[in-house]
């Protein structure tokens, strides 16, 4: 485990985080009322609120492998919606395709959660704000930033459960690669790349500071992901108000050691929990929802030792 | 409905900001980006009385580039960057389809032949070897062309862009040094190609898994090689791009579609109806690029292959 830099000293201090796993079927299920009732158990700060609920949209996927499933994404503002916030947007900036319209029809989001106009704000494409990174864990001195995410009053990390061929497993943490804008970056964002995958995803995450987490587990990818990995059904939702301890949890599910993954590992060390012993579990326990997640030979090593 | 003179272009009107510069939405922040793409569009996709009408707001624009240039002759891709990006060969091409500021051109075209990405030294191609890098994407490390931001890795976007305007641009203005990097780079895009036709991001193979193409980045890459015609490369990728025609569901794909199928003297006969269809305004997709873009391919305008001002001045 990354010891932490002493220039980013005084360690965090927060509470016991807290994670629920849901137990679900299939896209099918009644997913707004487990989501209400699980957010309702969080007692979340969100009304009268904007909220920004950012899910995992990588490029076109008709087959709807490997995005964050409309359904739950237009489950998700239903429930904060349902919970008294005043606004509820959706917004990403995708990586590898800049016509971020053909990802959206391609996951037929505008079936599940109305007029796209409304609703969608294009973080690729978003009207910028220079953030000097306070963390500087990677070689980055400063990035832009879409306004809306540093507007909203409440950030949800939306991702889907995958592994990574670069960076191990791509979670709520390695989500928030997606706020980074397209139009100052270029497509793929390769400066994120270059600066060091697991240190830039520190500071990407310590500038934005996501509220929330809600993990996208029902249908997962693993082996060669983010793109061209192969389904996984592992049938869970994973949410919590702690993205490190939202990240572990899902890790551990997937059958992976947290602490080897070097970019939570890093993230534990500033930004949340990965100690099972401060993170309280709610709804399924993770043995009884363990699935493991075939990984890239490079990433064998993640792998947990068998109990 | 005139598609361009009716929907495109009031649009790209009312979206020019008090700056001169334009957003990539009306009212958003003036970005060098879309600011290229409205002044390509408006002085190459309309009419000669429109293109006079609009003489104002395109020198309001060229002067929004004009003062947005750094001065090592780049230009960034957001207000306050202090490194300039792959916009570089945007605003070029702005100055270029205007005929104007030869000086500011210059400098743009002095600094992309000089920049160099970051995956063009020894030593990068060394630790990918070392690292096991070469593995994953099996692609030749000695292929390198121009990279989004400075110093990361070439991509075929920003290299097609650099391609079309070192080629289209007056030959006393580009830099000797710029011959051997258009080759080099050339070849890079061929090697980048997805099996069975077009290209992607850049990731033409991944562990030994293809990758998907994609419809913008095919298109700037076949503009980027169109002198290359004949080879079986650029065939496959029209192909594909032609047999994917019905699929696409953007606006934005759409235009470059069929801007890409036009530099090939291969319209399709369907682009007004299938526009006219897929656009809305209040759309998420309708951004001042893709209005540029969308005037462009309606135009037929041949921008894309070559500069006939260029030509006319050499």
């Amino acid at each position: 485990m990354p010891r932490p830099s002493p220039s980013l000293l005084p360690p965090f201090s927060r509470p016991e985080s807290r994670v629920a796993i849901r137990r679900i079927a299939n896209y099918e299920a009644d997913l707004a009322a487990v989501l209400f009732e699980t957010l309702t158990e969080f007692d979340l700060p969100v009304r009268g609120k904007t909220i920004l609920l950012k899910p995992n949209l990588v490029g076109l996927d008709p087959l709807g492998m490997m995005n964050t499933h409309p359904a739950v994404i237009a489950a998700a503002r239903e429930s904060f919606l349902r919970l008294g916030a005043a606004q509820v947007l959706v917004g990403d900036g995708p990586a590898m395709d800049r016509d971020t319209q053909a990802v959206l029809e391609s996951i037929r989001l505008r079936e599940f959660a109305g007029p796209l106009s409304r609703l969608f704000v294009d973080l690729n494409i978003d009207d910028l704000e220079r953030v000097l990174l306070k963390t500087q864990a990677s070689r980055l001195r400063e990035l832009y930033f879409p306004k809306t995410v540093r507007g909203v009053d409440f950030l949800v990390s939306m991702p889907k459960l995958k592994t990574h061929h670069w960076a191990g497993v791509t979670l709520s943490l390695k989500n928030m690669f997606g706020v980074i804008p397209g139009s100052c970056y270029g497509w793929p964002k390769n400066i994120l790349h270059w600066a060091g995958i697991d240190r830039a995803i520190l500071d990407i995450n310590a500038a934005v500071r996501p509220d929330f987490a809600i993990v996208d587990g029902i249908i997962g990818m693993e082996g060669n992901g983010p793109i061209q990995g192969v389904s996984k059904a592992a049938g869970v939702l994973i949410a919590g108000d702690d993205p490190v301890a939202v990240d572990s949890t899902s890790a551990r599910l997937m059958g992976l050691a947290p602490e080897k993954i070097n970019h939570i590992a890093r993230a534990a060390t500033l930004l949340g929990h990965i100690d099972t012993a401060k993170i309280r579990q709610l709804g399924e326990s993770i043995e009884s929802t363990r699935t493991p997640f075939a990984v890239l030979d490079a990433f064998s090593h993640l792998r947990q030792a068998a109990a | 409905m005139n598609f361009s003179e009716e929907i495109c272009l009031p649009y790209l009107r009312a979206a020019q900001n008090p700056d001169g510069g334009w957003g990539f939405r009306s009212g958003a922040q003036s970005r060098v980006e879309p600011t290229a793409w409205a002044l390509i569009a408006l002085q190459q996709a309309f009419s000669a009385q429109v293109v006079s009408a609009d003489s104002g707001a395109s020198e309001r624009g060229l002067r929004y580039l004009a003062d947005s240039q750094l001065v090592d002759g780049s230009w960034p891709s957001a207000h306050g960057q202090g490194k300039g990006a792959w916009v570089t060969s945007l605003a070029c091409w702005a100055f270029l389809s205007a005929d104007e500021n030869r000086a500011a051109l210059g400098r743009g075209l002095d600094w992309l032949a000089a920049e160099r990405p970051g995956d063009s030294g020894g030593w990068f191609r060394f630790l990918r070897g070392f690292g096991g890098s070469k593995k994953v994407s099996g692609q030749n490390d000695a292929l390198w062309g121009w990279s989004w931001t400075s110093g990361t890795a070439s991509w075929v976007e920003p290299t097609s862009y650099a391609l079309l305007v070192l080629r289209a641009a007056p030959k006393d203005l580009v830099p000797a040094s710029a011959a051997s990097r258009l080759k080099l780079a050339e070849e890079m895009l061929f090697d980048r190609m997805c099996p069975g036709g077009g290209w992607n991001c850049g990731n033409p193979m991944v562990y030994g898994v293809a990758g998907e193409p994609q419809v913008s980045t095919t298109v700037w890459a076949l503009l980027a090689l169109r002198e290359h015609a004949e080879r079986t490369e650029i065939q496959q990728s029209l192909a594909w791009l032609e047999k994917n025609w019905s699929s696409i569901q953007s606006p934005a794909s759409l235009a470059l579609a069929q801007i890409g199928l036009n530099a090939f003297e291969r319209s399709n006969p369907s682009f007004t109806a299938t526009i006219e269809r897929l656009y809305a305004p209040d759309a998420i997709a309708w951004t001042v690029p893709v209005a540029a873009w969308s005037a462009l391919a309606a135009s037929g305008s041949k921008i894309w292959s070559q500069s006939a001002r260029a030509e006319a001045k050499n």
